[in-house]
């Protein structure tokens, strides 16, 4: 019986035992919920509840294991040569579970009956049987895989089987359990509320397990790659040309310079429109204004990034090389192409503005109407207040929103591909074409990747290296605005 | 009543300072301030009283014109300070500001050291020549604000690290040390303790000397200890103005004296 089929039955004992015992808990208050401890439906809720939880996780908990167990017992039972390494046996697993997919399937497309699919002996004549159903064996079938394959398949049948019994079993308990102890005193809405919690929590820790999952496999791919390009020579070499023939070098310092560039530009563009208009809006503007403007600024953080990434290929670049390009209105021959570090970065810091301007002007408004009071009663101008007294005890709040932007600049990709070219290298000229760290992560995955070549892993260690800075600048900002936050309490 | 301290009041006439006539406030539709008129002397403390809600701070702040930064309000009327109309289109209310300081409600520090917070003023206005001048600026109104001899020695510890009666002071001499001709007080002691009241109001005795003080308070034994005049409001008017000892043993108003007895606000 497949997970869906089992899902429903769950649910529809859970949706009778709901029923059932909130009829139950009406029945013993005798038709009159003033009788009862907790309202009927929490009753009900109480029965779902315990007919579904430990049922759902005995599933899941199931489907997880069983698969890891099986694999173990068939492979203890394969006789592989002593000096075999644990490469040849996941190799020699992986046709055993191809064939056994394939019996499944044959079964299942009723080419083959349950008990001829079991009395198959010939390697030959599987091969052909389920080449005509769509499924190809890469190597011969061995004797040796196909009885492998054959128990593999009666274990996984076994295992299913004892699966869906063991999850309806508990559904039923569970149910038949929460209706005997359904009675007016027993206390529904308390066990209620500690199922709620419950669920709460294991949101929680979904969410932060996914993430510590996330960094796991980072982890795990870039230890591949140490093993196979020393670490020195990525963190140190300034030369990146990756060829998959062998050979290469992948040197990260001329992508992280050309990261830090494109988002120091980035900021500079970024930072003072963005703090600028920040003061406007929160200072000076009427609320009229203030309530027009503010959204329309709020907008630009609303544009997907690969439409700026076109807005940065099609319309800045050409107009950069307008200017500084050859025969361009300023007459010098800076710029050959539209594609280049000042592109992406002026893109880029339009791109931010909004995330600078937004967390400012919460900042600013956060500063304590007393100051500006405080300052204007001093014979303070407006400008004078804000730039003496309200600027200095938002400062934190604006360094935290800076560096938040800083890390945004950095994972940046999409306008990086299409506006700063492909090129990575140490250069101090903006107008030449440079690549990210980001954009190069995407070269070095896209296309026919071999996960076994150190040009195909390095982009875990490229990946690896970002996380851990934009981590470490989101710390700090955060450090920063926690340790200056009480200035004015 | 006994601390009144009626016998030490002098009652000599003196100039009058701020000169206000038909002083109209309102706030969009509300009409905070109906026609009020009074006159203020210098080196006087002039208290203003009343339930809350009754203009009284209002009041004050049309007085430095701090109303003008709330966009709803308007004033009409004049108030005169020297004989001079504050409201007159040629007056700078910044000037002004400079001019007639104010201390509010709840200490308000700036994020800055204590040396900054009380230079702030002169900075700003070009009040010293040079550094030893500013220093000596700073002192000097640290000193009047009663707070010189705590902060000495930590002058580039942050403001905002004092306890509450001392921020107060500090705020009382930030606003002395642009050296003002007319002192505002909104409530200056109502976040303090007993203890640190007591300092900011001998300070606000001091103070007379040299400024014209108006303080606005909720306390009356406040208003009796440290004015000489008093003016009691009541739903945006003012409904009596007279010597302290007066308004507090025998108000010519039943209102004045319902307050005063508790039975109103």
């Amino acid at each position: 019986m497949s997970a869906l089929w089992i899902l429903l039955i769950v649910l529809a004992i859970a949706v009778i035992g709901y029923v059932l015992g909130r009829g139950r808990a009406m029945a013993s208050a005798g038709g009159d919920i003033r009788n009862l401890h907790s309202l009927p439906s929490y009753y009900g809720f109480n029965a779902a509840l315990t007919g579904l939880v430990p049922a759902l996780l005995l599933m899941v908990l199931w489907t997880l294991g069983q698969p890891l167990v099986i694999e173990r017992s068939v492979a203890g039972g394969l006789d592989l040569a002593a000096e075999a390494t644990a490469a040849d046996r996941s190799l020699l697993m992986a046709d055993v579970r191809r064939v056994a997919d394939g019996l499944d399937a044959a079964v299942g497309q009723g080419v083959l009956g349950g008990d001829a699919s079991r009395a198959l002996e010939n390697g030959d004549e599987i091969r052909e049987l389920l080449g005509g159903i769509g499924v190809a064996l890469g190597s011969d079938v061995t004797e040796d895989t196909l009885r492998a394959a054959q128990r593999y398949r009666t274990m996984s049948h076994t295992g299913s089987l004892a699966m869906t019994i063991l999850v309806i079993a508990a559904s039923l308990g569970g149910t038949a359990l929460a209706y005997r102890m359904t009675t007016r005193d027993f206390r529904a809405r308390n066990t209620v509320e500690r199922g709620v919690l419950v669920l709460l929590i294991a949101a929680a820790c979904l969410a932060i397990l996914t993430t510590l999952g996330i960094v796991l496999s980072l982890i795990f791919n870039t230890v591949e790659f140490f093993r196979l390009y020393p670490a020195t020579d990525f963190f140190f070499g300034t030369t990146w040309s990756p060829s998959f023939g062998g050979g290469s070098s992948l040197g990260i310092l001329s992508l992280l310079w050309g990261t830090f560039y494109i988002s120091l530009i980035a900021l500079m563009v970024a930072v003072p429109i963005g703090l600028l208009a920040a003061i406007y809006l929160s200072e000076y503007a009427s609320p009229l204004v203030r309530s027009v403007a503010k959204p329309l600024l709020e907008v630009l953080a609303g544009i997907p990034t690969i439409v700026y990434g076109l807005f940065a290929l099609l319309t800045v670049g050409p107009l950069l090389v307008d200017i500084f390009g050859q025969d361009g209105v300023l007459g010098v021959d800076w710029m050959g192409g539209g594609t280049a570090v000042m592109t992406a970065g002026l893109v880029m810091g339009i791109m931010l503005i909004p995330f600078v301007s937004s967390l400012s002007d919460d900042i600013i408004n956060a500063v304590p109407q007393s100051m500006r009071d405080g300052s204007l009663g001093l014979g303070a101008t407006h400008s004078e207040t804000v730039k003496q007294v309200i600027l200095p005890a938002a400062l934190p709040g604006i360094v935290g929103a800076i560096l938040l932007a800083a890390s945004r600049a950095i994972g940046e990709t999409m306008i990086v591909v299409l506006g700063a070219g492909a090129a990575a290298r140490l250069s101090l000229n903006p107008f030449e074409a440079m690549t990210t760290v980001t954009a190069k992560i995407v070269s070095q995955l896209t296309g026919d990747a071999d996960f076994s070549s150190p040009e195909a892993l390095v982009a875990f260690a490229l990946g690896m290296t970002l996380f851990v800075i934009t981590l470490a600048l989101n710390v700090f900002a955060l450090w920063i605005v926690r340790r200056y936050r009480e200035q004015y309490e | 009543m006994d601390d009144l301290r009626l016998t030490e009041r002098s009652v000599d006439q003196k100039e009058i300072k701020i000169s206000a006539s038909n002083v109209q406030v309102y706030y969009g539709e509300t009409h905070a301030i109906r026609d009020v008129s009074v006159e203020i002397e210098d080196k006087t403390v002039t208290a203003f009283i009343g339930p809350s809600g009754c203009g009284k701070s209002t009041f004050l702040r049309c007085i430095n014109r701090m109303n003008d930064t709330i966009d709803t309000a308007r004033v009409s009327g004049d108030i005169l300070i020297d004989g001079e109309d504050i409201y007159d289109k040629r007056v700078d209310p910044v000037q002004l500001r400079a001019k007639v300081g104010m201390v509010f409600q709840k200490p308000n520090p700036f994020p800055k050291s204590i040396y900054d917070n009380v230079a702030y003023g002169p900075r700003i206005h070009g009040l010293a020549r040079n550094k030893a001048d500013l220093d000596d600026i700073v002192e000097r109104a640290l000193r009047r604000g009663a707070i010189w001899n705590e902060v000495k020695d930590r002058l580039t510890a942050p403001g905002t690290g004092l306890s509450g009666g001392q921020q107060q002071r500090l705020c009382i001499a930030r606003a002395v040390a642009t050296e003002p001709e007319v002192l505002l007080m909104d409530e200056p002691c109502s976040a303090l303790d007993p203890i640190a009241t007591g300092q900011v109001e001998e300070l606000i005795d001091e103070l007379r000397e040299s400024y014209s003080v108006v303080i606005v308070t909720h306390s009356m034994q406040q208003a009796a200890r440290v004015s000489q005049k008093t003016a009691f409001f009541h739903l945006g008017n003012m409904v009596e103005f007279g010597e302290t000892g007066k308004i507090f043993t025998n108000p010519e108003d039943s209102r004045t004296e319902s307050y005063i007895s508790g039975r109103i606000g």
